[in-house]
């Protein structure tokens, strides 16, 4: 009689990856929403299940401002940086250069290198005792009575970091569109008498526009709900609704059922566009060749 | 004549970018400058080489120890993010069953969770299972992070390998578990090391979920937030961060030259 063996099984190689995140990702989750239902509460409260804090949030001015302010942000540096990055990734799949993959790694790596050394850069460089500060007193393009002092600690702070931060990444989507489209598409075009500007409206971009929209939303959904960078280069102009959700849960005077009103709003808006465009979405194959 | 670009347009784009190169790279070799300046600010003019800072920062103990508790942490949750991205993988791509959309877009989930909803669910979970804050929490926390990137590497190596060299094993009475190790194993070898360093560095670099679950403990993010707020420790700050990027670039490039070449190798021994 054979001993039984252990052996891959499918129940066997699922349970451990999906008992991790339904322990840690999807129970926390239900903890959230029962705190934002005042099911659990911070302290001795009594316990019973309440709208409230979902009623308040909607017909509260300050967290929906600056929630459209977040949205507001993430748009503008999501279509600015595709808009940098489509004609980089344009380059490399399409102008023949024959050291593409070098340079793609080129443009790559930094964003494989660390985000807060990163944003420290920006720090050193934009303050008012910062690199580009001290070299206008310097030159003497600026008395240093008089700094450029909304570089650092304001919106364009915030915007101009995570633009740098996310460039690198956002080429990627983008080449891995372009590098699939089949040239003789193009040929056929230009033999048939299509300019190039003609055949770019009609057939480059239609095809590319999938990856430009999941360059877009690999940028937008992870800055709607960004604290670090605002926290660091923001200031109070630079405050976003992340920062608003972490002093909820990390001032003196936490407010943990609020927090959870606000967090679970955040991620219910990231879980729609994630639906709606799931199709632009799929996991592709970009790492390997 | 090129159909995708005029001769104008193609040197218009390679100094746009070479122009973003710039861009990117700027600020890091501003920070590389500035390590070995003089002067307690990181301002023009420059005031004189030293490498003080670079003392300063090997002696500074804090910093020492914040650096090993992130090497622990990394670590840690990069073995278990790989063992449990293999498993993983091998469900997705070599099995059938019910369900295997929502199983897979649960597995990829926290690619687009944001990591401030993800560490105040952790925060409250820990909170009312009372568990103590610290590196095992964070270790928790970086396995979730970490998890998806590890299937999204290894999954498309899987899918390269020709089923039929994993028949034949099984065909000539191996198990599943031994053909696993015998073949299958040694022919995603080089995903699982990418994996991995992935994983490694993700976690080594990770603040925002860190920081609503480490407690009292201090990872290297945790450190550098706390010391980018006290501008006395600022030059220091900067010489660790031109080591560390000068690292991470440099794994970064060896391990993607070093998976070209293992992969192209093991082709040459496939059956085509």
């Amino acid at each position: 009689m054979d001993r039984p063996r252990p052996d891959l099984t499918t129940p066997g190689l699922l349970g451990l990856p999906l008992a991790w995140l339904v322990a840690f990702l999807l129970v926390p989750i239900g903890i959230v929403a029962a705190y934002s239902f005042n099911v659990l509460a911070l302290g001795e409260v009594p316990h019973s299940f309440t709208l409230q804090g979902w009623s308040d949030f909607l017909h509260s001015s300050i967290y929906l401002s600056l929630f459209w302010k977040s949205v507001e942000l993430s748009l503008i540096v999501s279509g600015i940086i595709v808009a940098l990055a489509f004609p980089l990734a344009y380059y490399l799949a399409l102008s023949g250069t024959k050291r593409k993959y070098i340079l793609l790694l080129l443009l790559i790596a930094p964003f494989l290198t660390s985000y807060l050394l990163r944003v420290l850069a920006w720090k050193v460089i934009l303050g008012n005792q910062g690199v580009i500060n001290s070299f206008l007193f310097w030159t003497g393009i600026r008395s240093p009575d008089h700094p450029v002092s909304q570089l650092l600690y304001s919106r364009f702070a915030v915007m101009l970091v995570l633009g740098y931060i996310w460039l690198p990444f956002v080429a990627l989507p983008i080449f891995v569109s372009l590098e699939t489209l089949d040239r003789r598409l193009l040929e056929a075009a230009s033999d048939l008498g299509a300019s190039r500007l003609y055949a770019f409206r009609r057939i480059t971009l239609p095809l590319a526009a999938p990856g430009l929209v999941a360059a877009f939303l690999f940028v937008f959904i992870p800055t709607l709900g960004e604290f670090v960078t605002p926290s660091l280069v923001g200031g109070a102009s630079g405050y976003l609704y992340g920062n608003q959700i972490v002093d909820l849960f990390h001032t003196g005077f936490p407010d943990w059922e609020t927090g959870s009103v606000l967090a679970l709003f955040l991620l219910g808006v990231v879980a729609i566009l994630t639906l709606v465009f799931s199709r632009f979405l799929q996991p592709r194959q970009v790492v390997a060749d | 004549m090129d159909v995708a670009l005029s001769r104008t347009g193609a040197w218009i784009l390679r100094a746009f970018f070479a122009l973003v190169v710039v861009f990117l790279y700027a600020p890091i070799v501003i920070l590389l400058i500035f390590s070995f300046n003089d002067s307690e600010i990181p301002t023009f003019p420059l005031s004189g080489f030293t490498l003080h800072w670079y003392y300063e920062f090997i002696t500074n103990g804090d910093l020492r120890n914040a650096l090993e508790t992130s090497a622990e942490v990394a670590a840690l949750s990069s073995v278990v993010a790989v063992a449990l991205g293999i498993l993983a993988s091998i469900a997705l791509v070599r099995r059938r069953f019910r369900g295997k959309a929502p199983v897979s877009a649960l597995l990829l989930s926290p690619l687009v969770i944001p990591l401030v909803v993800f560490g105040t669910s952790l925060l409250l979970l820990f909170h009312a299972i009372s568990l103590d804050l610290g590196v095992m929490t964070v270790v928790i926390g970086h396995i979730v992070i970490t998890l998806p990137y590890t299937i999204l590497v290894i999954m498309p190596r899987l899918q390269q390998i020709d089923v039929s060299l994993e028949e034949a094993a099984y065909d000539l009475g191996a198990s599943r578990l031994r053909t696993f190790r015998s073949i299958t194993l040694p022919l995603i070898l080089p995903a699982i090391l990418s994996a991995f360093l992935i994983a490694f560095t993700t976690s080594f670099d990770e603040y925002a979920v860190a920081s609503f679950v480490v407690g009292s403990s201090v990872t290297f993010p945790i450190y550098l937030y706390s010391a980018l707020r006290f501008p006395n420790q600022l030059p220091q700050v900067i010489a660790v961060a031109v080591v560390v990027i000068t690292i991470s670039l440099a794994v970064v490039v060896a391990a993607e030259v070093g998976r070209r070449v293992y992969e192209r190798r093991l082709g040459e021994l496939e059956p085509s």
